[in-house]
């Protein structure tokens, strides 16, 4: 599916990964933080139950957002440790790396967050993020049988979302 | 990698899927009809013109985001023009306008002069209080809550009442950033 | 080609209008919320008709009318013409869209397993074919508003059993 014609999105971008291994999981969340969608397609290691996992998935990033604004040295004007953030206030943490994984960050000015976690070699996602966005625009989103601010159950996004995830991980 | 600069409203509605504008101005006239027919009193089709556009607004401000480029929306003065600019144009292929800003940069009016919606509509008599595009102050107050600003929008000029414009009043309430979201105990 | 609007305008008011009157006005009595979305499209079909054919003779007989629904008239409502017409010659014509734009990006998944508070597939399953038929009253409506408006009454129905195709039948009264 082309979105824009513009070359600032393209359906593949160039991203230097270790060829053949798939991602591991994704999480979307909303503002709220609602999960809208978890996908696993590779996950040997789980310790905690769905609803713990997710509620510690968001409750890092929370954290990490307000702590990596907090430790910005570049600006003096910072948020209190803690003090709710608007989005994109501060710098804004797009992804960090273990010596096992890589999780990947977007969040959106209406708080949409998206998590991609993959095998550690894998490059800068952002752009790949930020057409996953845009799937969840045209399927979700523009979907007259989805509710907003509930989970997604909708194969057309799950479907395009796994071949895409396939073509970048 | 340096950051990707919002595209022009412009832009976007040339690389947008386009339809005729007369099935989107007859299908609008169509429901406001009927809904002046069901609901009987002008004030019930109002509000419910304004909840229409609000449960739109909710859903369309990702579509806004991701096909303009925006990534930050903090200053509410930059979020009016980008409303103006980009949002008008790249959804309803119009311009519009921001105007009459007051002391604190958090009350101003968006106008607008060209709007597909009323595009050969007239009100008849019977219409007297009829916002005929209220779904628009819904949309506008929709998706700018999902942004985090609570607003107040209201209508100064209405071009179906004999004036020259549409103008309508966006008052920036407060804002809302996202608190955490769990209670602690869980 | 005269003036334009995103695509997403359309989609997101026949959206709203279908959830407002199934979801709110009559949220327990889905004929009539099909009876007012129906009518909606009656109106938009009549006026669409009225303009298309402005400039034009009179058809000659209905398969003349149902022939430019299908083919001018769908074009510039939906950028495409119906991708295959049949009739008994008795007056029922069957007018299907292979794939019709606004049944594109209506999707579910019933089939999830993750939550266990969820409501039952099937439960699921008919909410969705309910909304979605739904959707397809306003289709129908302008349909047969069109054809109205060309000295043809009839009876227009959905049927959308090949998704993502979708069949229109239109029943010529007599």
């Amino acid at each position: 599916m082309q979105f824009f014609g513009s070359s600032d999105i393209s359906p593949s971008p160039t991203v230097p990964t270790a060829s053949g291994n798939n991602a591991h999981m994704m999480y979307v969340f909303n503002r709220n933080g609602v999960c809208l969608l978890y996908r696993e397609w590779n996950r040997p290691l789980r310790t905690l139950d769905a609803q713990q996992d997710q509620k510690l998935m968001f409750g890092l990033l929370f954290s990490l957002k307000s702590l990596t604004a907090k430790m910005d040295p570049t600006t003096a004007e910072k948020g209190n440790l803690g003090v709710p953030q608007l989005p994109g206030q501060g710098c804004s943490f797009h992804s960090f790396r273990t010596n096992t994984y890589k999780l990947s960050f977007m969040e959106t000015p209406s708080g949409i967050k998206l998590i991609l976690v993959t095998h550690p070699r894998t490059g800068d996602l952002r752009e790949p993020l930020k057409y996953i966005y845009n799937l969840y625009v045209e399927y979700v989103a523009k979907n007259p049988l989805y509710t907003p601010g509930t989970p997604i159950r909708c194969e057309l996004f799950n479907t395009s979302l796994d071949q895409y995830v396939r073509s970048i991980a | 990698m340096a950051p990707v600069a919002p595209r022009s409203g412009d832009a976007i509605f040339a690389n947008v899927e386009r339809v005729n504008a007369e099935l989107f101005t007859l299908t609008y006239g169509a429901i406001v009809r009927q809904l002046l027919t069901d609901l009987e009193e002008v004030e019930e089709v109002n509000k419910q013109l304004d909840q229409m556009g609000y449960n739109i607004g909710i859903r369309l401000i990702d579509e806004f985001l991701a096909k303009s480029n925006v990534s930050r929306c903090v200053d509410f003065k930059e979020t009016a023009e980008v409303i103006a600019k980009v949002g008008f144009k790249m959804f309803l292929g119009v311009t519009a306008s921001v105007t009459n800003w007051d002391a604190d940069g958090t009350c101003c009016s968006i106008v607008l002069e060209d709007n597909p919606l009323v595009d050969f509509v007239e009100l008849p008599d019977t219409c007297q209080g009829l916002y005929y595009c209220n779904i628009l102050s819904g949309v506008i107050r929709g998706a700018l809550e999902m942004v985090s600003m609570k607003t107040e929008v209201t209508w100064l000029r209405d071009m179906l009442r004999g004036d020259d414009a549409f103008e309508l009043q966006v008052k920036l309430l407060k804002q809302v950033p996202e608190e955490y979201p769990y209670k602690d105990d869980e | 080609m005269g003036r334009e609007v995103a695509e997403s305008c359309v989609d997101s008011i026949l959206t709203e209008m279908v959830s407002t009157y199934c979801n709110r006005f009559y949220a327990n009595k889905p004929e009539l919320a099909a009876r007012r979305i129906e009518a909606i499209g009656y109106q938009v079909g009549h006026q669409l008709s009225e303009r298309y054919t402005m400039e034009r003779p009179r058809f000659n007989d209905h398969l003349e009318a149902i022939k430019f629904i299908c083919k001018d008239f769908w074009s510039e409502l939906f950028k495409k013409q119906i991708d295959n017409l049949k009739t008994n010659h008795r007056g029922t014509f069957v007018l299907q869209d292979n794939k019709f734009r606004w049944l594109s990006r209506m999707s579910i998944d019933p089939s999830e397993n993750g939550d266990l508070s969820q409501d039952n597939p099937e439960a699921a399953e008919n909410k969705a074919a309910q909304m979605t038929s739904m959707h397809l009253y306003f289709p129908c409506g302008i349909i047969r508003g069109a054809l109205s408006n060309l000295g043809i009454p009839c009876a227009v129905s959905a049927d959308m059993s090949n998704l993502p195709a979708c069949s229109f039948v239109v029943r010529i009264k007599a």
